[in-house]
C-alpha cells in the first residue's frame, strides 16, 4: 500500500514536470500555521501558494501552538499544518494520518527562557520554588523538563505551569511568574518588562536537544493530489528563498503580519534559522530516500522522553517516525 | 413491597403453612406465579417503568459503544473502547495523573464548583428575594444583571485573569459569575410567584418584615429556587474545563483538556464520565437536601 502511493506520488510529480494532463484538483487547500516567525508568514503574505494554485481557494488559519494544532489534525480540519517535534512524535506514535514533508523552521532564540531580572535567578537551582510557565506538550516545555534532567533539578521542586504564550505574557505583566520558556513575538514582550534571556533553544540544540517545526500534510490530501502537494512546497521553497535573499523586505513583511515594530521583527527572524530546501534532503535534516535523518533520531528521542513522562503511552517505533518523514516531494521538485 | 414478598420465601412459607392448617399450602409453582404477579405489578407503575427505560436505554448506549470500537468501526485513538477507558479510570486512580490521583483531581474541582456556587447560592438568594418582594431593589439591580446575563462567562475569563491572575481566585470567580444569573432570575420568579393572599393574610396577622420572609417566602419559593439552584450549578459545570484550562495543575477540568492535548482520549472520555457522575451525585444531594427541608413540595419537583 505504502510503496504503490509512493510510486502514483512520484508518478504524479514526473508527469507534472514532463507537462502532461494534472490530475483532478482541491476547491479548497487549508494552511495551518503557527503562531511563529518563520518564513512561512512570508509565503502566506505574498500570496505565493496561491500563485501556484490558480483556480484554488487558499485558506490560511493560524494556529496557537502545537497542541492546537493536533486537534486540528486529528479533527481533519487542515490539508498542511506545521509541528514542533514533540506533538510531532506525539501525532505520529498515536497513528495521526500525516506526513513531514519540508523543514519549516529550527528553533534558535527566537524560542527562548526568560527570567525575572529582579527575581535574582543566576542558575537552574535557583528556580526552586519558583513559578515557571510554558505551554505543555510543546518544544519548549520538553526542553524545559530536559534542561532540568540535565542539570540533576527535580521538577517539583518548583511550581511549573501549563500558559499559552499569550497568556504567559499577561501572567507575567502581572507578576504571577518568574520564569518562562515559550516564544516569539510573546517573548519580546516580556524581555522589555523586567525580563532576560536565561537560556535559549539553540544553545540546548548544541547540547543536543535540537527543536524544530516540520511542515505537513494529511495523508488523504497527499494520496489524492501528490502534484499539489508539490506546488505547495515550491510555493514555500521560494518563500524560504525569499526570506535568505531579502532579510530587509522580510523584516517589513514580519513586522506587519504580526503588528511589530521592526526592529523586533529583525531580532526575531535572527533568533531562528531557515533551512533552504536543497538542504532540507540532507542527513542532518529530513535525510534523502535511503539515507539516514536527523529529524527522524531527534523524533526517536523525543518520544522515548515523552514516552518517560508517561504522555504517550505506549514506547513509540522509530520505524513509525522514518515512515512519517517523507523526503520524496522535496526531492522530486528538486530533481 | 419488597417486605411483602419476601415473607414469601420458601422457609418462611412452608412455616406459614405448617403452623397454621387452615392455609393450603403454597408450593413453589404457585409461589413463582405469586412473584411474577407482583412483578408485572411493579412494572406496570410509572415510576420503575421509567427506570427499566432509562436502564435499557444506557445499556443500549454501552452496546453501541462496544460494538464500533470492538469491531473497528471507530478509530481507538478518537473513541477508546469501554476496557482501555476502565484502564485509564484504574491507572489514574492509582498511579494518578501527571503528579495528582484521580481522587485528588476530583476534590481540586469539587472543592472549586462548590466554592463558586456556594458564593453565588449566598448572593444570588437573598439578592433575588429582595429584588422579588421589593420593585425599588429590583430597580437598582435589573439593568446589571439584565446585561451580564447573556454575556458568554468565558469572554470575562480573559479580563477575571487580568485583574485576580491566573491562581484559584480568578477560577473561583469564573465559576461564581456562571452560576450566578440563573439563581437570581429563578428566586426573583419563585418570590414573584408566591400567592399575594398569603403574604396579605400574614400581614394583617401583623408579621414583621423578617417574618414574612421566613414564614411565607422562603417556604413559598423555596422549591423554585431550588430548580434554579440545580439548573445554576449545571451552567458552573459547563464552564470548569475552561476555568482550568489557565495555569492549573489540578482537576479533572484540567485532566481532561491536558489529555487532550497529548491525545489520550481514553483519559479524556475517562474525566467527562467521572464529572458527569459527580454532578448526577451533587444534584441528587441537592434534591435529597431540599425534600428534608421542604417536604410540602412533594414530588412534582423532584
Amino acid at each position: 500500500m505504502k510503496k504503490s502511493i509512493k510510486s502514483i506520488t512520484l508518478g504524479a510529480c514526473l508527469s507534472i514536470l514532463s507537462g502532461t494532463v494534472l490530475a483532478e484538483k482541491p476547491e479548497t487547500v487549508t494552511v495551518g500555521y503557527l503562531n511563529l516567525v518563520n518564513a512561512q508568514l512570508v509565503t502566506k503574505s505574498l500570496g505565493l501558494v496561491q500563485k501556484e494554485m490558480p483556480g484554488v481557494e487558499v485558506k490560511y488559519i493560524k494556529v496557537g501552538g502545537g497542541g492546537d494544532m493536533l486537534r486540528a489534525i486529528a479533527a481533519d480540519q487542515v490539508d498542511f499544518g506545521g509541528l514542533g517535534n514533540p506533538p510531532s512524535a506525539i501525532g505520529v506514535t498515536r497513528g495521526l494520518p500525516i506526513q513531514g514533508i519540508m523543514v519549516l523552521n529550527m528553533l534558535d532564540y527566537v524560542e527562548s527562557m526568560a527570567v525575572r531580572t529582579s527575581a535574582g535567578i543566576k542558575g537552574f537551582k535557583d528556580l526552586k520554588g519558583k513559578t515557571i510557565a510554558a505551554p505543555f506538550g510543546s518544544t519548549t516545555h520538553y526542553l524545559l523538563l530536559n534542561a532540568l534532567a540535565d542539570e540533576g533539578i527535580d521538577p517539583a521542586s518548583m511550581k511549573i505551569i501549563d500558559l499559552r504564550p499569550n497568556d504567559i505574557a499577561l501572567a507575567w505583566s502581572r507578576g504571577d511568574i518568574d520564569a518562562a520558556w515559550f516564544w516569539e513575538p510573546a517573548l519580546g514582550k516580556v524581555l522589555k518588562d523586567d525580563g532576560h534571556l536565561f537560556m535559549t533553544s539553540g544553545i540546548m540544540a548544541s547540547r543536543g536537544y535540537p527543536t524544530w517545526d516540520v511542515g505537513i500534510v494529511m495523508d488523504e490530501f497527499a494520496k489524492k493530489y501528490p502534484d499539489y502537494v508539490s506546488k505547495f512546497l515550491k510555493a514555500e521553497c521560494a518563500g524560504i528563498d525569499y526570506w535568505l535573499n531579502n532579510p530587509g523586505k522580510t523584516a517589513e513583511i514580519i513586522a506587519q503580519e504580526l503588528g511589530l515594530s521592526l526592529e523586533d521583527a529583525t531580532r526575531m527572524m535572527k533568533g531562528t534559522e531557515m533551512i533552504p530546501c536543497d538542504k532540507q534532503i540532507t542527513a542532518q535534516y529530513l535525510g534523502g530516500t535511503g539515507t539516514s535523518s536527523g529529524f527522524v533520531d531527534t523524533l526517536v528521542s523525543t518520544g522515548d522522553f515523552l514516552y518517560s513522562q508517561k504522555r504517550l503511552p505506549m514506547k513509540p517505533s522509530a520505524e513509525k517516525f522514518k515512515n512519517f518523514i517523507k523526503p520524496e516531494y522535496l526531492e522530486s521538485i528538486l530533481k | 413491597m419488597n417486605s411483602v414478598t419476601e415473607t414469601f420465601d420458601n422457609n418462611s412459607a412452608s412455616e406459614l403453612a405448617g403452623m397454621h392448617n387452615a392455609f393450603p399450602k403454597i408450593s413453589n409453582n404457585e409461589l413463582l406465579a405469586i412473584r411474577l404477579v407482583r412483578f408485572k405489578q411493579w412494572l406496570r407503575q410509572e415510576k420503575s417503568t421509567a427506570f427499566l427505560t432509562s436502564s435499557m436505554s444506557v445499556a443500549v448506549m454501552f452496546l453501541a459503544w462496544i460494538l464500533v470500537t470492538e469491531t473497528g468501526l471507530a478509530n481507538p485513538l478518537f473513541l477508546p473502547g469501554p476496557v482501555a477507558v476502565f484502564n485509564a479510570f484504574i491507572s489514574a486512580a492509582t498511579e494518578g495523573y501527571q503528579g495528582s490521583t484521580l481522587l485528588e483531581h476530583v476534590a481540586t474541582s469539587l472543592y472549586r464548583i462548590l466554592s463558586g456556587f456556594g458564593l453565588a447560592c449566598l448572593l444570588g438568594i437573598p439578592l433575588g428575594i429582595s429584588m422579588g418582594m421589593s420593585k425599588r431593589v429590583h430597580a437598582i439591580f435589573n439593568p446589571f444583571i439584565e446585561f451580564y446575563r447573556p454575556l458568554p462567562p468565558l469572554g470575562l475569563y480573559t479580563l477575571l485573569v487580568m485583574w485576580l491572575g491566573i491562581g484559584e481566585e480568578s477560577k473561583l470567580a469564573l465559576l461564581f459569575l456562571a452560576g450566578l444569573p440563573g439563581i437570581i432570575i429563578a428566586t426573583i420568579q419563585a418570590v414573584r410567584d408566591i400567592n399575594p393572599t398569603y403574604v396579605r393574610a400574614a400581614r394583617s396577622l401583623g408579621a414583621t418584615r423578617m417574618q414574612l420572609i421566613r414564614e411565607v417566602y422562603l417556604p413559598g419559593a423555596g422549591p423554585t429556587i431550588l430548580t434554579g439552584m440545580r439548573i445554576s450549578l449545571g451552567f458552573v459545570y459547563t464552564v470548569l474545563v475552561a476555568a482550568e484550562i489557565v495555569a492549573a495543575t489540578a482537576g479533572i477540568g484540567w485532566m481532561i483538556w491536558d489529555a487532550a492535548k497529548f491525545l489520550l482520549s481514553d483519559i479524556v472520555i475517562m474525566g467527562l464520565i467521572v464529572l458527569g457522575i459527580t454532578g448526577i451525585l451533587l444534584d441528587l444531594v441537592m434534591r435529597l437536601i431540599g425534600r428534608a427541608l421542604m417536604p410540602w413540595t412533594g414530588r412534582s419537583h423532584s
